[in-house]
């Protein structure tokens, strides 16, 4: 077998037909029978510099070099031929079939026209024990655990002699022991020679698990190391990115009465996302408070509980003095929520309906608009077009189809509706992603100005630039806990709060 | 807004010229195997408008599937395939008869009281699927197509042996008293003052549906139940009173197609008017309002083939031939814009979009 990298990448760029570049001049190699990690945020280009090593999409610009030869990754089975196998973060196994169908799918054994069903099985009992991952063949897929499931998707991945395995965010569905578990095999499979590329933003998992790190940033690479030679400090500075200010938001008062109010609330769940552990947090009117964590670290769970979408197992949650710990949506909707959920398509309004229905959606009762159970056409045509107006909404008129405005319009009806009427508490979820620059101010304005007239604010976003420029006071979310408390003074950056956000300090 | 009133007239335009094709395919290959092809076509596509007499029997034809187009439309509008209408329709129909038989009641009350009990028992078919997928998330649309015929065995079972006439040379109810009828409109015709309640049901549907804030609501449920949810609407409530209004609607049009036409109870099948009012509903876009031209379009479309076939040597089924093919042009087109077909796509796509997110 030849010597050198495996893989190389040599000045890989990708620019999407949309004009987004995801990556730009990615240049680094892979050792041969290594593990390599991959770290950078959301949206560093990790997916895509994967996807291009997977054959799924082709660069724009620059080499992928395999055993030190060019090839050319946008052909028909490119990672087959290559020996590239990939474990994707969202699993792609059929779950009505069983292990054995699964693993074999799409290169099943066959005699005649037929699949033949003992080959199968002992190639996939052989496998097993060969990679000492223990999974019942004949299992149907969707009994299995979160964990086996993923043994199923390393199998799968392994089934076709690989040399080289990719996991995207192995770690994400895992509890603690099944990572240990996990951890194990691959070091295991290291030592009998495959090549191992593993994607992850949790600091600690790479450094217990990985020789190299690669760190991504914006879609660049920031630099290649052996893990042994930086510590995490320089790591977190690379993943976060230079120091730069941005300007602060002025709260008017700080004795302002504590308007919402949590004790001890946890929640049970499954998926990470959802489980927060004992958090307790306080926050008054015209305060903004910013939830900053990786994505998945509970922030769907603390919104959960706070809009009613989820009941805490335990702890207490109260919104003016009232406990609100059982209450349902209509509950907190009728307590005076208002809510900006991330995601928008889906929750913020229904896409075929009139502007104007979605405009008065949820305004059950109001007279002005209400005769009867009749709808007041001319007095809700009125309303909507003064929210249009005052949201500088870009749209033709309150008679058109939701989806006919840009993200960042809909995004401003979405904020005019929640924000009519004063409300108390105000749960802003990723409240400008994906929006332009003109709507993102004028949504900040907004949000802003929500506090000023005595909400208290929940911001919940991935833009630490977006967080600081708006928070008064920063909590940092980790594995369900809040494990930082931090007043966002100006010496407050994107890179002080990285060792909290990747699990490496705490300061609650 | 003019800009939608254009798209939607492209729409029609596009809807119309499809349909025109359509029959045209169909049509004139058939034409071309009788003696006299132009006749064919004259006759099919231009003599239900010869008589009043003909008008008068595309009115009749209509009135079932107008209300039973209602039915489906306010239960797919809450975004449930329930197609328990054609139970309702039937099992409306049936206890419409039964009260006119066996209940004592006579004057002005009699009619009126049979189509409340036909609309109460028929809303069953509709309301027992829909509880169950609200209940336990079983799939309302397999469980009200076997219901479809559990209902219908049942009714025959209960045709049989209580309401059958022992006299009548067939299987059917004894004779409903003549306090139980609807009156006849039209000379020469079977057209019935049903045909008025069916007009007026679907413009108090399209009212409803678009003019009211339950109407809103069930919009909203139908069409995205996260946005619902975020709205902390009722959404099981919505969604149950969409079927059980949905039920006594159909309900309703099986108890008046029974008191409008018939001297006696005698279906022993399902008598298809539920089904192709989930054809009405699909081809007139889930808005009441179109419901009715779209019932008045395909009973139009019998009356031509029922002249073809009385007139010429043509097999009445060549109606169920074109109909068909025009379902599966307008449907295929109508299907992507279901709520639940939508939501099954978008769920593929933001899986899509969560893996590219993910790393």
């Amino acid at each position: 077998m030849a010597e050198g990298p495996i893989v190389s990448f040599r000045g890989v760029s990708k620019t999407y037909p949309n004009g987004t570049v995801a990556l730009t001049d990615a240049t680094f190699d892979i050792r041969r029978g290594s593990i390599h990690a991959i770290c950078g945020e959301n949206g560093a280009g990790k997916s895509t510099l994967m996807k291009i090593l997977f054959g799924l999409e082709s660069p724009s610009a620059g080499q992928v070099l395999i055993d030190g030869a060019a090839v050319d990754t946008a052909t028909p089975d490119f990672a087959g031929k290559h020996g590239i196998g990939m474990v994707h973060q969202h699993f792609s196994l059929v779950p009505i079939l069983t292990v054995t169908e699964n693993i074999i799918l799409g290169h099943e054994p066959r005699r005649a026209i037929f699949i033949d069903r003992n080959k199968a099985h002992r190639q996939v009992v052989e496998l097993t024990q060969r990679f000492d991952l223990a999974v019942d063949p004949d299992a149907r897929t969707d009994t299995l655990s979160v964990a086996a499931q993923q043994k199923v998707e390393i199998l799968k991945a392994l089934s076709r002699d690989t040399r080289l395995l990719i996991l995207d965010e192995p770690t994400a569905v895992l509890s603690p022991p099944e990572i240990e578990e996990l951890f194990n095999r691959l070091r295991d499979l290291c030592a009998a020679g495959m090549t191992i590329l593993f994607i992850s933003h949790k600091l600690h998992e790479v450094r217990a698990l990985a020789e190299t790190v690669t760190v991504l940033r914006a879609g660049k690479v920031v630099g290649t190391t052996p893990l042994a030679e930086v510590d995490d400090t320089t790591i977190t500075r690379m993943v976060m990115g230079r120091d730069v200010d941005v300007p602060r938001r002025q709260r008017q008062r700080t004795d302002a009465p504590v308007v919402l109010e949590l004790d001890n609330v946890s929640t049970r769940a499954r998926d990470p996302a959802d489980r927060i552990e004992d958090i307790s947090l306080s926050i008054r009117a015209d305060e903004i408070v910013g939830i900053a964590g990786v994505d998945g670290s509970g922030q769907r769970g603390l919104v959960g509980v706070l809009s009613g979408l989820m009941r805490p197992a335990s702890g207490s949650i109260r919104l003016d003095g009232t406990d609100m710990t059982r209450a349902g949506t209509p509950g907190w909707r009728e307590a005076g929520l208002a809510y900006l959920p991330a995601d928008r398509h889906a929750r913020g309004g229904t896409a075929a309906l009139s502007l104007a229905d979605n405009a008065i959606a949820g305004t059950d009762g109001d007279k002005a608009l209400q005769w009867g159970p009749f709808l007041r056409r001319g007095a809700i045509r009125r309303r909507v077009q003064q929210m249009i107006a005052d949201y500088a909404v870009r749209a033709g008129g309150t008679g058109e189809r939701l989806d006919s405005l840009s993200g960042g319009n809909a995004q401003k009806l979405i904020a005019a509706r929640e924000l009519a009427g004063s409300p108390k508490l105000l749960i802003a979820d990723q409240p400008t992603r994906g929006v332009d620059v003109a709507a993102a101010a004028l949504l900040h304005g907004r949000i802003d100005l929500a506090a000023r007239d005595g909400a208290a604010v929940l911001l919940i976003t991935a833009d630490l630039d977006e967080l600081l420029r708006l928070a008064d006071r920063v909590l940092v979310l980790f594995n369900g806990k809040i494990v930082a408390d931090l007043a966002n003074h100006p010496g407050l950056t994107p890179a002080a709060l990285g060792p909290y956000m990747l699990g490496l300090e705490t300061a609650a | 807004m003019t800009r939608a009133i254009l798209a939607g007239l492209t729409e029609f335009a596009l809807t119309a010229l499809v349909i025109g094709l359509v029959i045209l395919a169909v049509l004139v290959p058939l034409a071309l195997s009788q003696p006299d092809p132009l006749e064919v076509l004259r006759l099919f596509v231009l003599g239900p408008f010869g008589t009043i007499r003909h008008m008068g029997n595309i009115l009749e034809a209509a009135t079932p599937t107008m209300m039973t187009g209602l039915a489906a439309t306010i239960i797919f509008r809450a975004g449930m395939f329930n197609l328990g209408v054609e139970g309702s329709f039937f099992l409306g129909g049936l206890a419409a008869a039964a009260t006119a038989v066996l209940l004592p009641l006579t004057g002005l009350i009699a009619t009126p009281a049979a189509i409340l009990i036909g609309a109460l028992v028929g809303s069953l078919a509709c309301i027992v699927p829909g509880y169950l997928r609200v209940r336990f998330g079983a799939s309302e649309m397999v469980n009200s197509l076997v219901l479809n015929f559990a209902f219908l065995f049942a009714g025959v079972y209960f045709l049989n042996y209580v309401l059958r006439d022992p006299n009548a040379g067939a299987l059917m109810s004894y004779k409903l008293p003549g306090d139980f009828t609807l009156d006849r409109l039209l000379q020469g015709t079977r057209l019935h003052t049903g045909v008025i309640i069916a007009f007026v049901a679907c413009l108090l549907g399209g009212i409803w549906l678009y003019g009211t804030r339950s109407g809103l609501n069930v919009r909203i449920v139908g069409w995205s139940p996260g946005f619902a949810s975020h709205l902390g609407l009722a959404s099981s409530k919505l969604l149950m009173q969409a079927q059980i209004a949905g039920g006594l609607i159909a309900g309703m049009a099986g108890a008046i197609e029974v008191l409008g036409l018939y001297s006696r109870f005698s279906w022993t099948g399902l008598p298809g008017h539920g089904w192709t009012g989930i054809t009405v509903a699909i081809l007139a876009r889930e808005n009441p309002f179109l419901v009715i031209p779209a019932a008045l379009f395909l009973a139009y479309l019998q009356v031509g083939g029922d002249m073809l076939a009385r007139n010429l040597d043509v097999p009445s089924e060549i109606v169920g031939l074109v109909t068909a093919a025009i379902m599966l042009a307008v449907t295929a087109a109508a299907i992507f814009r279901h709520p639940a077909f939508l939501r099954l796509i978008r769920d593929i796509k933001g899986k899509e979009a969560g893996e590219e997110q993910g790393a």
